[in-house]
């Protein structure tokens, strides 16, 4: 029969990275075509069951935390506030390290923690260079409270804080680049990454837990929220992809602040090749549309420069860090 | 004042410090895991003293050295829930800035044991002594404990692990001093030897072990409480709350039979077996209000002093019993309750009056914003908690040292 | 001591000792995905993107997605380079 003699190619290598039980049950609320699920379920099966999560109030908590005795899956967690989660997450480690316990701490939170009410103490941990993974899985809002505006929000998105209306029309600001921000802190490990590139997105997971043995990584997780933006939950992945075709999203990562990008775009397509599928970008005129891809522009060319550095300033092999000093706290 | 240490004194262990000194060597002795250090006025000279313990290597603990006192909150309770002993300082604002991981720790029921400077609060800026920061964070489910003196702030800090590691309690423990006239001032302390402190501490290591976070164990900390489930873990901290009222006396007698000192428990009495009236005050001023009450003693007034060691869980049951069949209490309050007249430990006692067996209550306001509680103004409350006991008429709220408030037209 | 009833702890833990919590998610479904065997290749990336990862593979025949807890996002159609998987309304499928 045909069938039998049917073509077949190599199983994706993503396949490969997973080298561990997804530890969450396989009935959890999430909506469908949740970024969030997908990137909570695969960051175990990479790092391993053994890692301690944090997380915060948002999409992620009710999954993450319990409910009175029960769970939804079987990691450590350590359920904690927005506003001081990198907190958190350092006395945990900060007790490990004293009592001598391996271990691997991820503190996960969305936008609204990393990029806002808990930024100071996420740059306080970076400074000290604390010795965990911290992730931001970025949605652009807060949208477990449904879709606020937030520190990565983008200009032109509507969000119940940043409506449409006669005299505003969507956010008129900038959303922060909270990567690059971290990248400056001069830390082990910062990286971008999304659900589009998963092999990308577990090389950066098993290189952030690589660096947290030298202090601080940082993982910014591009990742759509269907409900929220007003998307077809079926283009979750396509989103990403676009958003990392048209530059919109870079992929890269930095060592010690050393910027190197993972991927470059050969012919960026148009931002608005990614603000085609979001209803939240749906009231753009080509005017706002400019603004929005000049700033893709300049954002991108600012990285696009700092990864050049390399050459052009002759950094060192080697960023300076405490550990020359043989310091070890 | 004797600045200088008598080679008897050495001999006994007793050193001059100051109250800042006696929380970081009292710190120093409990062997903490982590510490969080972040600065504020009065209370700076705990965190220099501890990094200085941590720099010459006297003291083996991780020092996090946070962005701000919120995170030194919450670095402190994770690292207690993950199985650490804690320790952290602050004061007034600092202690606001921390106040939802405050909260957020005696939920969770970290037994992280820190202390305070007592300080004032408002927008008023006031670089100055006043209990309105304890006020202010009085119901956030945490044990606080007051002290006196330098030596009490030691003893208090070594005593706050006991209790709150204890298997029965495991709830955080503050320690209130304060700010300025505690934090700075210089007094003789004996201070125990490391062998003494870890004898006093090692009782915890033969309790069963409490429940912490530890890589790979399926288990987590932060679970929602859903309906009866957060009930149930309310009454379950309520419940271990009232219990600490009767370990903190125990603790306090476990204390006196090691170290020869016995501090009272929730409440130290001060001449009180056959007064007619008393002062219930707490903190420093409890020092001048003794000396006064001596000065009536020597003339045959029966006076006396209950001062308030334990605050929350407050000593109801034992306050009853002090204040009941005397003439007339007078309560010292250093801080405001907002939409009452009184002082706020003068509104929690007046709860328990009608326990009391005729005992008549005062409000005094008095030592906001380091206005000094002086012999003269102990003198006057004193003397009108007197004047209440013979029946005269005499205002229920008096500001002692601001005597414009007390005018009835201006109320 | 008060009694253990929602909680095994003094303090807000939970433990994943006994099963986890678990909701039936395939109820939330309209749509469901259908895969052609014929046309699957193998290559996996349904599997991959599956936001609740239930796609697994089915023999040596073709990946599958498990319908318990399937939400029906559309996710493994989209991303399949073959168009091997459709989504089919729910309706179609009650007798």
């Amino acid at each position: 029969m045909e069938t039998q003699k049917k073509k077949k190619v190599k199983p994706s290598k993503v396949l490969d990275y997973l080298k561990h039980d997804d530890p969450f049950s396989k009935g959890v609320a999430f909506c469908p075509g949740c970024g969030l699920e997908l990137l909570l379920r695969f960051i175990p099966q990479v790092l391993g069951n053994d890692i301690v999560i944090t997380g915060t109030p948002s999409c992620s908590a009710p999954v993450l935390l319990g409910q009175n005795k029960q769970s939804w899956h079987t990691l450590s967690y350590f359920g904690t506030l927005m506003t001081g989660a990198a907190a958190n997450a350092t006395g945990l480690v900060r007790y490990y390290r004293k009592a001598g316990i391996d271990n691997t701490v991820v503190c996960f939170n969305g936008d609204g923690t990393a990029a806002d009410i808990g930024f100071g103490n996420l740059s306080g941990a970076a400074e000290r260079n604390e010795p965990f993974i911290y992730i931001c899985y970025d949605n652009e809002g807060y949208m477990n409270t449904g879709v606020q505006k937030s520190g990565t929000t983008p200009f032109g998105a509507t969000t119940t804080t940043t409506p449409y209306g006669a005299v505003s029309k969507g956010k008129n600001l900038r959303r922060m680049n909270l990567a690059l921000k971290m990248a400056m802190h001069k830390i082990p490990y910062t990286a971008t990454a999304t659900l589009s590139n998963l092999a990308d997105l577990a090389k950066k997971l098993l290189k952030a837990k690589e660096a947290k043995e030298r202090g601080f990584a940082f993982l910014h997780v591009f990742a759509p929220c269907p409900t929220g933006w007003g998307a077809d939950p079926a283009h979750t992945i396509e989103i990403c992809r676009r958003a990392v075709k048209t530059n919109y999203f870079p992929l890269w990562e930095a060592e010690n602040g050393k910027i190197r990008m993972t991927q470059t775009v050969k012919k960026p397509k148009p931002v608005k090749n990614y603000t085609e599928l979001i209803k939240k970008f749906s009231r753009l005129t080509d005017e706002d549309h400019e603004v929005l891809q000049d700033d893709v522009d300049y954002e991108y060319c600012i990285l696009g420069g700092l990864s050049v550095l390399e050459s052009e300033c002759r950094l060192p092999e080697e960023a300076p860090t405490h550990e020359a000093k043989g310091e070890s706290r | 004042m004797n600045t200088t240490t008598t080679d008897q004194d050495k001999a006994t262990g007793i050193k001059v410090v100051t109250g800042n000194a006696a929380a970081a060597i009292a710190a120093k002795l409990a062997r903490p895991d982590v510490v969080a250090a972040y600065p504020i006025t009065p209370q700076t000279e705990v965190i220099e003293k501890i990094s200085q313990f941590h720099a010459s290597g006297e003291m083996d603990c991780e020092l996090i050295t946070v962005e701000g006192e919120n995170s030194a909150m919450n670095s402190v309770m994770a690292a207690s829930l993950a199985g650490g002993r804690v320790f952290t300082a602050s004061s007034s604002w600092g202690l606001v800035f921390m106040y939802d991981a405050v909260l957020a720790v005696a939920g969770a029921r970290a037994p992280v044991v820190m202390v305070n400077v007592n300080r004032e609060t408002p927008g008023i800026i006031a670089v100055s002594s006043g209990q309105q920061d304890m006020i202010s964070t009085r119901d956030s489910g945490w044990i606080f404990l007051v002290a006196e003196t330098c030596q009490e702030v030691l003893d208090l800090v070594l005593q706050a692990y006991r209790l709150a590691e204890d298997h029965d309690i495991q709830l955080p423990v503050m320690v209130h001093y304060d700010g300025f006239y505690l934090s700075y001032l210089s007094e003789g302390v004996q201070i125990p030897s490391q062998e003494e402190a870890d004898k006093f501490l090692s009782v915890l290591e033969t309790q069963p072990k409490r429940t912490v976070l530890h890589p790979g164990e399926k288990l987590g900390v932060g679970s929602h409480g859903i309906l009866g489930g957060y009930l149930e873990l309310r009454h379950k901290h309520l419940a271990a709350m009232e219990r600490s009222k009767a370990k903190f006396d125990s603790i306090d007698r476990e204390f006196a039979e090691q170290f020869g000192r016995s501090w009272g428990g929730q409440l130290e009495l001060y001449r009180t077996e056959d007064a007619d009236v008393v002062l219930v005050g707490s903190g420093s001023m409890c020092g001048t209000i003794k000396t006064v009450i001596d000065e009536y003693r020597d003339s045959g007034i029966k006076v006396g002093l209950v001062k308030i060691r334990m605050y929350r869980p407050f000593p109801s049951e034992a306050m009853v019993e002090a204040l009941q069949g005397l003439k007339a209490a007078g309560v010292v309050d250093r801080s405001l309750a907002f939409g009452f007249k009184g002082g706020p430990i003068y509104l929690e006692l007046k709860a328990f009056e009608t326990r009391m067996n005729g005992t008549r209550l005062l409000s005094f306001i008095d030592g906001i914003a380091n206005t000094d509680i002086t012999k003269t103004n102990v003198a006057q409350m004193i003397d009108q908690t007197i004047d209440l006991a013979e029946g005269k008429q005499v205002p229920e709220v008096t500001w002692v040292s601001y005597p414009q408030a007390n005018d009835p037209e201006d109320a | 001591m008060p009694k253990n009833q929602y909680f095994n702890h003094e303090g807000p833990w939970s433990d994943a000792t006994g099963p986890l919590m678990c909701t039936d998610t395939g109820d939330w479904r309209t749509k469901r995905p259908v895969v052609d065997a014929e046309r699957c290749i193998f290559c996996g990336f349904c599997a991959i993107y599956c936001p609740i990862q239930v796609v697994q593979m089915k023999g040596e025949s073709h990946f599958e997605a498990d319908l318990g807890f399937c939400k029906g996002c559309g996710i493994c159609a989209q991303e399949c380079p073959k168009n091997a998987i459709s989504m089919v309304s729910e309706e179609e499928f009650q007798s």
